[in-house]
């Protein structure tokens, strides 16, 4: 068991971790709950100047039009994307565990957009992809007798390029936890279905998607709680200048009630209220964790 | 367990033919990928008049085969766009970071994973939920902090909140490393007479280099790229990492009009990430899942 000596280490070990954990999470995240229900006009302003205003933050935020856009473009990003970026993942790890050639090279192909930076992936979509008349997408378009151009970066497709190109980038990362769970389910409940006459669908349905439950209740949460911080340099790069109704998210709206920021007088700036936004955030990594646990736990299988 | 076949087999046909909507599901999204790096590429290469000329990728080659091809536009970003203050001050800070973050996890890691005492679940929690908390939960404490501290818009806020965030992430992906060395190495150390500090840089420290070496490939790629605290806590053009500078060097070409100096700052700013991606794929991609989700 623990001598002293060792005591002695563990504590010293886990000091720097700890203090860590204080400074940047356990503080930070109870002054920012707190502060939302504080009416807060500038981050700089001490506690002893907040005054409690209940719950008028939260009320305030939601009769505004802009703030609402953003939780609207949100959700439906979380929703469509989840679901565009959990089949695609799906599909393709089935296909690389399904004894193709080269499947190293495919895997690490899929999942490449995942290191590449969000500016400089943003910039490709942007500029070359998504560009009118030239760009990548048009050309499709074109080729398939459309009309173009299309204006990907336009008022009405605006939110679903930054959906396609955004999820674009997290379908490798989620693909590889499926490709993990897959492996991990025994060769021999395959073969035993293939001897029976299963074909590659039967075998999805009936063996591999309740095998993988688990994995798929931590993919959406590993999504949920991805989104949050990842939209933000997505939204910045299609609406560079200003907060515009089609790209606005609730980090990028936090980010302009707090400092102000690009030149824009729409915005006045309220903390309490971007604290506020921080919190709602937050609140949907909970609720999805919490709902999608209780949800698999019970029929969850050991392996 | 896993459908690794080292063996090469022979081409079934019948098998081939089965997997070849795969295949095709495969090859577009590889093609797409290659399109979209291969073009901004080829763009970083080219004048900004040729790639609004149309085909960028055939004017590439064209002026490739006339060892003509435009670095002009990298020589624009790299000096008179200030693009290698930015490449440097990233540098700096992973240099800083990257070691700071494994002294602090790995010891912490170490503790949890093979000492049994009163808070260790508790950590161990903490740990797990910090790793789910957005960022936009942070930002603002630590901004008023840093402003009571006269810190703000200085590189020691910065390089403390990279160190931050990446250490929940650290110390979970190390956990198993140090749990599943042999257990007994400790004691044999002590009867030697090695104290328990020395025990772990000496002994256990090395033992767990594999998984060091991997999670500090995870720390970079995320520093390299991170965006949202560094735009938060990065506003003055000194102090600011590559994917803030990126984004402002951007937006201001692109009403400049220096096009191809736009993709070649892209370029630059992907390559290292790339190029460590090149050439560790297959360890970055066995180790993604490795320790950390269990299925």
């Amino acid at each position: 068991m623990v001598g002293r000596k060792n005591k002695r280490m563990i504590v010293l070990f886990l000091i720097p971790a700890m203090f860590i954990y204080v400074m940047v999470f356990i503080y930070p995240v109870l002054r920012t709950f707190v502060m939302s229900f504080f009416a807060v006009e500038a981050i700089e302003t001490p506690i002893a100047a907040w005054t409690f205003a209940g719950l008028n933050n939260y009320i305030g935020l939601f009769r505004i039009d802009l703030f609402n856009r953003s939780v609207t473009n949100y959700l439906t990003l979380w929703f469509v994307g989840g679901i565009a970026v959990l089949f695609l993942a799906m599909v393709y790890a089935v296909i690389l565990t399904s004894g193709v050639r080269l499947k190293k090279f495919w895997r690490a192909v899929i999942y490449l957009p995942n290191i590449i930076s969000a500016i400089a992936l943003g910039t490709m979509w942007i500029n070359y992809a998504f560009r009118d008349n030239d760009g990548l997408f048009d050309r499709i378009v074109e080729a398939v007798g459309g009309q173009t151009p299309v204006m990907w970066t336009g008022p009405y497709m605006g939110l679903w390029s930054l959906l396609i190109a955004y999820c674009f980038g997290m379908v490798g990362y989620i693909m590889l936890t499926f490709i993990s769970g897959i492996e991990k389910i025994g060769d021999e409940y395959y073969e035993c279905a293939s001897i029976e006459g299963a074909n590659i669908f039967h075998k999805f349905f009936f063996i591999t998607l309740p095998l993988i439950r688990g994995v798929v209740r931590s993919n959406i949460v590993i999504w949920t709680v991805s989104l949050g911080t990842g939209v933000f340099a997505w939204s910045f790069m299609f609406s560079p200048t200003n907060l515009t109704l089609p790209y606005t998210m609730p980090p990028n709206y936090m980010r302009e009630i707090i400092f102000g920021g690009r030149g824009s007088a729409v915005v006045q700036r309220d903390s309490g209220a971007a604290a506020s936004v921080g919190i709602l955030i937050a609140l949907l990594v909970v609720v999805i964790s919490v709902v999608s646990s209780l949800i698999t736990r019970k029929d969850d299988v050991e392996m | 367990m896993t459908r690794n076949k080292t063996i090469r087999e022979p081409v079934k046909l019948k098998k081939e033919l089965k997997l070849t909507p795969g295949y095709l599901l495969c090859a577009i999204w590889a093609i797409f990928t290659f399109l979209l790096i291969g073009w901004t590429l080829a763009a970083s290469l080219v004048t900004p008049r040729e790639i609004f000329g149309g085909d960028v990728i055939g004017t590439f080659f064209e002026r490739l085969l006339r060892f003509d091809l435009v670095f002009n536009n990298y020589r624009l970003a790299w000096g008179a766009q200030n693009l290698s203050r930015f490449f440097l001050n990233s540098v700096i800070y992973v240099t800083i970071s990257l070691p700071l973050i494994i002294i602090i996890s790995a010891p912490a890691a170490y503790a949890l994973s093979r000492f049994r005492f009163r808070f260790n679940a508790l950590v161990q929690g903490l740990t797990s939920i910090s790793m789910g908390i957005p960022a936009v939960m942070i930002i603002m404490p630590i901004f008023s902090l840093a402003t009571a501290l006269r810190m703000t818009g200085t590189r020691t806020t910065l390089v403390f909140l990279y160190i931050g965030m990446s250490i929940p992430f650290t110390i979970f992906y190390l956990l198993p490393f140090f749990k599943n060395l042999p257990s007994g190495l400790e004691e044999a150390a002590a009867v030697d007479g090695c104290s328990p500090v020395r025990t772990f840089w000496r002994i256990m420290f090395p033992l767990a280099q594999p998984g060091i070496i991997t999670v500090t490939i995870f720390n970079f790629i995320t520093l390299w790229n991170e965006f949202f605290i560094s735009m938060i806590f990065a506003n003055d053009a000194q102090i600011r990492p590559i994917a803030v500078g990126l984004f402002n060097m951007v937006q201001g070409m692109r009403y400049a009009g220096h096009w191809g100096a736009m993709f070649a700052s892209t370029v630059i700013v992907f390559a290292p990430t790339f190029v460590l991606f090149i050439v560790l794929s297959n360890k970055i991609l066995t180790s993604v899942t490795g320790g950390a989700i269990k299925g």
